[in-house]
């Protein structure tokens, strides 16, 4: 359904989106994971048409996004990241607006509004100014809006941001309810979990470049199935540390991020004990200790260093 | 088309529900202009001073000279532009409005003051013209008040003189001749009874002289009437005001302040990302800032008439010769000052900047094109850089059809600089939209 192919974005002699190249199958909820400054909301601004790409390809749905624009923007329904709508006008008026500027009228327009309202539980709050939502109806809305012409692809731009728990999983039913549904979906995040919860691949952005591309468990299997263990230790103890750590079975090597100790092993469980007498041997307090099973956030911090949450720049 | 009217309408939409928008727009500058209509009093104003109020004169057989100096009189008076006319031509100029008032002498008015019959002057008001036919009335009637003074003093020290014009009044001169003792002598003389008399009536005649006072101001023989003429309607020429300037022209400033606000909407519509949700639309990009366009207009076209049409119900503002000019002027001052600062949002690319270059437009722009004063009281240079700003033309079609009552030939220049200018502007706003489209200026 969407293919895009060593697409470059440049704004002045920064490279926004440096060469990416993935595509997504008809009916896929794909992923697009990164900090914020990756690039993924340039890259969705070039798959939707707004933004005119340097280099490469993209074509949806078989239209080519720089030549049959308008072809493309039949497929397409796209939510930005920020509430895109008329705050001073009801969610009923918002939603007319949006299906009358696809050219929709008439009586098939008011059952299609009908319907989104309903789908975002907002019926009953349909004729309130949306300046009175919460930000989780005001999310929602959003979302719908993006609806409003039954598009055969979604592009989500992190439609989660700044809202609460409760919101947020209503949000994320509401995609996995789209999905169920069939339609295709791009979806950007920074949000580690959702991107886990909701995609059926994701690709890992950063810098613009697309350092990762798969479903999770074969991006999981990237950096094997190791566990890693991190400790404190005052750090004239770190060389002490990792010399003793040579000797223990299970031990597959040591690292150090941000002054703490990060020991891999295929299995935690049973490594823990071994370092914990080496601390009483030594007479070390234990300061801090955690084991964390493999996961996308180490997949993202073994590719580029960074936290998710954390800024590209 | 049918796009345009989305765009338009969902503007429309939001603008009627902005309470805020709606005091700022409407009521704040009628309050205000009413405030300073009222305090300037509703005067006539600027060119249209008090030099200049036309009156017409009918004053059958009256000496050639007299009228030459009547009429010089009136005119270096400086309050009066008057015109010699007979009774049915100063009706027929008096019910147009051609002139505030007329003032008709009766026939022979020179033989009927000195012969003591009633003089009646007549001054024929225009009701619509009430300040400037008021002036004229107050100005003639203090005139005839200054005859029945004269002619009550007159009265009051010869009354029997004055009834009895060529009979023998001088009945004390015999009496009264010669000097002192020639004087007693006669009084003391039996044969002088006649002379003692006329000199006893004389005397009765001086006391009588505080009664007769007193009833020659109890009635004269010079009056004043005035009547009004009832307007014909045709060729109808107002009363310029000065809040027949004023309204106008703030009319057209807090225009510029409200169509300036549409046009910023097009950086908040960009920041909120909901320009870009209209660009990913099917269809062309460019009916959604032609939708602004009409929007605007829109909102301007009901700004302007709520304020004249309040203006004319409240404070009796001329609303120009015929139903339809003052609706065209409305028009393409809306369109005009629409597409300017549309134009101007699309050289920006800032909100914040557009924000300051509008005010600071506005407010030179309102200086040089009028809104503040007349054109003719500014400085040569900036009464030159007026003729460049789209208010100017606009200022100056509005004072010609409200303060001058001109019709649609008298506005001919204004209208059509109006004209190609909202043309050359609608231009300007699409090829600027489109070509920031084409390089995705608007993501």
């Amino acid at each position: 359904m969407i293919e895009v192919r060593d697409l470059v974005k440049k704004y002045g002699s920064h490279r926004a989106v440096d060469g990416v190249s993935f595509s997504v199958a008809r009916g896929e909820l794909f992923g697009l994971l990164g900090p914020n400054g990756a690039g993924k909301t340039t890259t969705i601004g070039v798959l939707s048409t707004l933004l005119r790409a340097d280099g490469g390809q993209v074509r949806i749905g078989g239209h080519d996004v720089a030549t049959a624009a308008k072809d493309v923007r039949r497929l397409i329904g796209v939510v930005p990241q920020e509430i895109a709508l008329y705050t001073d006008l009801s969610a009923h008026d918002n939603l007319m607006f949006w299906g009358r500027l696809h050219g929709l009228g008439g009586a098939a327009l008011t059952r299609r509004v009908g319907d989104l309202l309903a789908m975002a539980d907002l019926a009953d709050a349909a004729r309130r100014k949306v300046e009175t939502f919460s930000g989780g109806m005001q999310r929602r809305l959003n979302l719908v809006a993006g609806l409003i012409h039954e598009p055969e692809v979604l592009f989500l731009d992190e439609p989660t941001v700044g809202i609460d728990a409760q919101a947020r999983t209503r949000i994320l039913e509401l995609i996995a309810q789209l999905g169920r549904q069939g339609l295709t979906v791009i979806y950007t995040t920074h949000y580690l979990e959702e991107a886990e919860q909701l995609c059926d691949r994701i690709g890992v952005i950063d810098r613009g470049r697309l350092v990762a591309l798969g479903d999770k468990e074969s991006l999981i299997s990237q950096i094997g199935d190791a566990d890693m263990i991190r400790l404190s230790l005052p750090a004239a103890r770190h060389e002490a540390f990792r010399a003793a750590s040579a000797t223990w079975e299970g031990c597959t090597g040591v690292g150090e991020r941000r002054g703490k100790l990060e020991v891999r092993t295929p299995d935690g469980g049973r490594l823990l004990p071994v370092i914990q007498d080496w601390l009483r041997a030594n007479d070390l307090p234990l300061e801090q200790l955690e084991i964390e099973r493999p996961n996308l956030e180490t997949l993202y911090l073994n590719l580029t260093g960074r936290g998710l949450r954390e800024d590209a720049s | 088309m049918t796009r345009i009217w989305v765009f338009a309408q969902r503007d429309l939409r939001r603008m009627a529900a902005d309470r805020r928008a709606l005091v700022v727009n409407l009521a704040l500058p009628l309050v205000l202009t009413a405030v300073m209509g009222l305090s300037f009093g509703g005067g006539v104003f600027g060119k249209k001073g008090l030099s200049a109020i036309p009156v017409a004169i009918v004053a059958e057989d009256v000496p050639e000279a007299l009228k030459t100096r009547l009429l010089d009189g009136l005119e270096k008076s400086g309050f009066f532009a008057p015109v010699w006319a007979d009774s049915l031509t100063a009706d027929t100029m008096v019910r147009s409005g051609k002139v505030a008032a007329a003032l008709v002498l009766p026939p022979d008015p020179l033989t009927a003051f000195f012969q003591a019959d009633s003089l009646i002057i007549q001054v024929w008001r225009d009701p619509s013209s009430e300040i400037k036919a008021g002036i004229v009335e107050e100005i003639v009637g203090r005139g005839v008040l200054r005859v029945q003074a004269g002619e009550a003093a007159f009265r009051a020290l010869w009354p029997e003189d004055y009834m009895t014009i060529g009979a023998d009044s001088l009945g004390m001169g015999d009496l009264l001749e010669g000097n002192v003792a020639d004087i007693w002598t006669r009084l003391r003389d039996p044969g002088q009874t006649a002379a003692r008399e006329r000199a006893a009536d004389f005397l009765v005649r001086q006391f009588d002289h505080q009664v007769a006072l007193q009833r020659a101001l109890q009635g004269t023989a010079v009056g004043l009437a005035v009547s009004d003429k009832i307007p014909t309607g045709e060729d109808k020429q107002g009363e310029s005001s000065l809040f027949d300037y004023f309204l106008p022209s703030f009319a057209v400033f807090f225009l510029m302040f409200a169509v300036a606000a549409g046009a910023r909407d097009l950086h908040r519509e960009r920041a909120r990302r909901t320009l870009q949700r209209q660009l990913l639309g099917p269809g062309p990009a460019w009916p959604i800032v032609l939708g602004k366009w009409v929007a605007s207009v829109v909102q301007g076209i009901v700004m302007l008439t709520v304020l004249l049409g309040a203006g004319a119900l409240l404070f009796r503002v001329n609303l120009g010769p015929d139903p339809w000019t003052l609706p065209l002027v409305i028009l393409l001052t809306c369109t005009a000052a629409a597409g300017f600062f549309l134009a101007l949002a699309l050289l920006v690319k800032r909100e914040k900047v557009l924000d300051n270059l509008c005010t600071a437009v506005i407010l030179i722009s309102g200086m040089v094109g009028g809104n503040f004063m007349p054109v003719d009281n500014l400085p040569p240079w900036a009464a030159g850089a007026g003729h460049y700003v789209f208010n100017y033309w606009a200022n100056l079609a509005f004072s010609r059809v409200i303060g001058d009552n001109g019709s649609l030939s008298s506005i001919a220049t204004p209208m059509t600089v109006l004209a190609c200018a909202s043309v050359a502007l609608l231009v300007v706003i699409l090829t600027l939209f489109n070509a920031r489209v084409k390089r995705g200026g608007w993501a």
